[in-house]
């Protein structure tokens, strides 16, 4: 135990306030529609395809993406296999990651990714190129819900909005900065 | 109903026409305000320096010359809202409460106490409002664009519903004209920039006069709009209404 | 009125203002950010309601902060997490560099963090052989140019197409005179990508940390903190100590509120929530008080604790707008840094509380609703007290207090001034060396009579 933690807290206890409430958040709820996911994941660079079933998986891939791309995916077989302990050189060869989201939130077209579904720690942002896919049936509307959803933080997990972008140049917008170019949602 | 004029210092010796205008429109509305010479300043100047301990004397003169009035009405936004939330640093006594409670900016006393939405007559002429920011977000005379795209207020209703009046529409609706009292020469250029900023928005969309409720931020205005010679005329609102009204 | 080399913040606006164009640029390319911000906000019809939520979280927790950090400190050490305590700026860069060295590594790669902005971090860990890379895009180019943020969301909204291809030329051997956005990001996404490859420390900031999980949530639009992470074997979390919130709901209402209130997206690309290390890695946070809970002390300011950093109030001011974060001169700039600052150096920081008209667009605009424009005001007031005011200031007010509190005095002083409006020379009345006012202004025409003379006149004055 440091001497600097006993200063802090101290200090602060001595510090703070007397006790003020904490509020009870309502249950804000709104629209949790494919449509009003779509529509706001695709405003925010996003693409969204719809699949006729989840056995359609390989062949809507192969329409969206070259079929030489070395891909990464638990879902469908893989060209580069992924696990944690694959090498970063090895990891910074793939251009395509499919995985599964949990859940999508239709008020801002983000999608929950737990580690769980990741293979590796660093393949959502390292990969070229990402698909997410996802239940059409596991959307909510507000992130009221989707914390809800989240019964388990587990060590790592990411609510991912679209594909990584910057406007740090001269508020101009850039798709792909550091993470994946593109992310497409691929509902089934 | 015993009603007294407020009159700010700055307006009392520079801008007396619009004391006069006041006075008068609250004549021409059933109001006989007096005015207590011994009025000097609300002290927003010194507390707005850092120094309202040193405003205290002038505070409690204020309360002083108005404690036996209804009402102490005043065509100044700013030192209105100055006297009724920062006048809680000294006793509150019941004259001190009565006093904060009962000043009032002088289109609120107008519409609020004497219940008036409209006023008569006609300015046919292309007037921008520039909503002072004590008034707007201090004394919520008008709405705030950070909350809504609703552009509504009160000078805003009364102007409009005179004849022949078309009031000009801004890109920045409700942007700070940079008096900000001592900031004007503490920061003189930033200030003399937002001042030019809401001319040229003015001048973009079509002002003729330019108008408002509180005599601080036009008198800033207008000091730039006569360097540069601008083709823009400057009135309180108390003098346009006062004017129209025959 | 300030001669340029006067370390105010009206001296250096003034020079900020010299480049009128410039100037122009600037402004509107913030009020653009206000506006996206505005069109997100009229499109939530709960986000008042969200904002009071945010204020009264944030509220309650200041109020039980030692119990919250405690909790935050018992949850992360039980998922593996070290836990650190920096009292202030100078431990917070030795805690770091002692982690840095214990994991036998040199090479780091840094997101976002104001807080060691704040510290001074970087040249502390330069200074000592490590190689530290700011991988936010934004911070990558200051980093280059060996310049300070001037936001803290945008940390070089200063700087135009022109000059950041100028930087890339210079460093990292783009074509000359290359100014699309697109190509420019490009070369930075190449050359950073190296750096993550061979990161071998990750440092990051923390926007929200939650007591009842021990987790770090980290929010970025580049996916930078999460790549970085990922790859290097360990993470150093940096936290302010006010970030914490008491329960992982809780982020619903403060994801809600903080990307829309900065750039007016719904949210940003990555909220990831940082729990535990893998086997094998390190997990670290640096919990930092450096003035803290000082401020927490003082009731008038405390509230300036709630801010979650959204830039809000810097996007709506009109006077950042018009002289830049760097004349702030301060980590933290605009409204929020002015109410921040004075309680870590009062004395330097004097000049910022009257950098304002007292407006009041900050207050409506912040999301935990932070009373921004009334602690300005106190902080003149308790600047006055502390004799922070210049001499001559503090004398003409005492002046000004007696002549104001003095019925014949102020008429007189009235009649004095508005005769030498009339009478003296406007060469002499308008001399911008001593009347501030008169660089760009005329002073008002000088009536001939007060509105007192007037009703003084009148046959039925009351």
């Amino acid at each position: 135990m440091s001497s600097s933690r006993a200063k802090i807290v101290a200090a602060v206890r001595a510090s703070q306030p007397a006790p003020l409430p904490l509020p009870a958040v309502p249950e804000f709820t709104g629209p949790a529609s494919v449509a009003d996911f779509s529509a706001v994941l695709t405003a925010i660079g996003g693409r969204v395809v719809v699949l006729d079933g989840l056995p359609q998986l390989a062949e809507v891939l192969g329409q969206l993406f070259p079929a030489n791309y070395l891909l990464a995916s638990a879902m469908l077989p893989a060209t580069l296999p992924v696990t944690s302990d694959t090498p970063i050189d090895r990891l910074a060869a793939v251009e395509l990651a499919v995985l599964r989201a949990a859940f999508g939130v239709a008020e801002n077209g983000t999608v929950w990714l737990p580690e769980a579904n990741m293979l590796h720690r660093a393949l959502p942002t390292i990969t070229q190129h990402l698909v997410l896919v996802l239940d059409q049936r596991n959307l909510v509307a507000t992130m009221h819900q989707a914390y809800a959803q989240v019964t388990d933080v587990g060590g790592y997990g990411m609510f991912l909005a679209g594909p990584s972008k910057t406007a740090d140049i001269e508020q101009s917008l850039v798709i792909g900065a550091h993470g994946a170019r593109s992310l497409t949602v691929l509902l089934h | 109903m015993k009603v007294a004029l407020f009159v700010p210092c700055y307006v009392d010796q520079f801008y007396p026409q619009v004391a006069i205008a006041a006075l008068q429109l609250l004549q021409k509305l059933g109001v006989r305000a007096a005015f207590p010479k011994q009025q000097t300043c609300c002290g927003q100047p010194m507390a707005n320096s850092g120094c309202e301990q040193e405003a205290r004397p002038v505070y409690h003169h204020f309360v002083d010359t108005f404690q036996d009035y209804d009402y102490v009405v005043g065509p100044a936004g700013s030192c209105v809202y100055h006297v009724r939330k920062h006048f809680d640093i000294i006793d509150q006594t019941p004259a001190v409460q009565h006093v904060r409670q009962a000043t009032l900016e002088l289109f609120d006393f107008i519409t609020q106490v004497l219940g008036v939405t409209e006023l008569p007559g006609a300015y046919p002429h292309k007037v921008g409002l520039h909503l002072s920011c004590h008034s707007q977000r201090g004394l919520h005379q008008a709405n705030e664009s950070e909350l809504t795209p609703v552009r509504d207020g009160q000078l805003r209703r009364l102007l409009v519903k005179l004849g022949g009046l078309e009031l000009t529409e801004l890109d920045r609706n409700d942007e700070c004209c940079g008096f900000g009292g001592t900031f004007c020469v503490s920061e003189a250029a930033i200030s003399a920039r937002m001042g030019q900023d809401r001319l040229a928005d003015h001048l973009r969309h079509g002002t003729q006069v330019l108008t408002g409720g509180d005599m601080s931020c036009l008198m800033h205005l207008e000091g730039l709009v006569r360097r540069r010679q601008l083709p823009l005329r400057v009135r309180h609102a108390a003098e346009i209404f006062n004017e129209a009204f025959a | 009125m300030s001669p340029a080399n006067t370390p105010t913040h009206a001296g250096r606006s003034e020079l900020f203002l010299l480049d009128a164009e410039r100037t122009t640029w600037h402004d509107e390319t913030l009020w653009f950010v206000r506006q996206k911000r505005d069109k997100a906000v009229y499109a939530t019809p709960e986000f008042q309601a969200l904002r009071q939520l945010a204020s009264d979280i944030k509220d309650h927790t200041l109020s039980r902060l030692a119990e919250y950090l405690e909790q935050f400190e018992a949850a992360a050490l039980a998922n593996g997490v070290r836990v650190h305590w920096a009292a202030d700026a100078a431990e917070h860069n030795r805690l770091v560099l002692d982690i840095v060295r214990a994991a036998g590594a040199s090479r780091v790669v840094k997101s976002k963090s104001m807080l060691t902005e704040e510290c001074h971090l970087n040249p502390h860990l330069l200074a000592n052989g490590v190689e530290v890379i700011d991988s936010d895009l934004g911070e990558r180019i200051i980093q280059l140019r060996d310049e300070a943020p001037s936001h803290v969301v945008l940390p070089a909204i200063h700087l135009k197409k022109e000059d950041v291809g100028e930087t890339f030329w210079q460093h990292l051997g783009t074509e000359k005179g290359l100014t699309d956005p697109q190509q420019l990001t490009e070369a930075a996404r190449q050359h950073l990508r190296e750096k993550f490859l061979a990161a071998e420390v990750a440092i990051s900031g923390v926007n929200f940390a939650i007591a009842e999980t021990g987790s770090v949530v980290v929010c970025t639009n580049e996916g930078n903190a999460d790549l970085a992470i990922g790859l290097a074997r360990v993470h150093i979390a940096c936290l302010g100590m006010e970030k914490l919130l008491p329960r992982l709901s809780d982020l619903a209402v403060f994801t809600r509120l903080l990307t829309r209130s900065a750039t007016g997206q719904p949210i940003t690309t990555f909220t990831s929530h940082f729990t535990k290390p893998l086997p094998g890695r390190e997990m670290h946070v640096v919990i930092v008080d450096n003035g803290r809970s000082k401020q927490l002390g003082r009731p008038d300011f405390r509230a300036s604790l709630k801010c979650i950093r959204c830039g809000a109030c810097m996007n709506t001011c009109p006077v950042y707008r018009r002289s830049g974060g760097h004349s702030y001169d301060f980590t933290i700039p605009g409204p929020i840094g002015a109410i921040l600052s004075p309680n870590i150096d009062m004395r330097k920081h004097a000049s910022l509380p009257f950098a304002s008209t007292l407006c009041g667009s900050c207050t409506d605009v912040c999301p935990v609703k932070i009373d921004i424009h009334a602690q300005l005001y106190k902080w003149r007031q308790v600047l006055a007290a502390e004799g922070m005011l210049p001499a001559s200031k503090q004398w003409s007010m005492k002046l000004l207090s007696r002549v104001l509190a003095r019925p014949a005095l102020f008429k007189a002083g009235g009649a004095v001034a508005r005769l030498g409006l009339r009478f003296v020379p406007h060469g002499l009345t308008h001399a911008p060396g001593y009347n501030p006012w008169a660089i760009a202004r005329e002073l008002p025409a000088a009536p001939k009579q007060s509105f007192r003379a007037w009703y003084a006149q009148q046959p039925d004055h009351v």
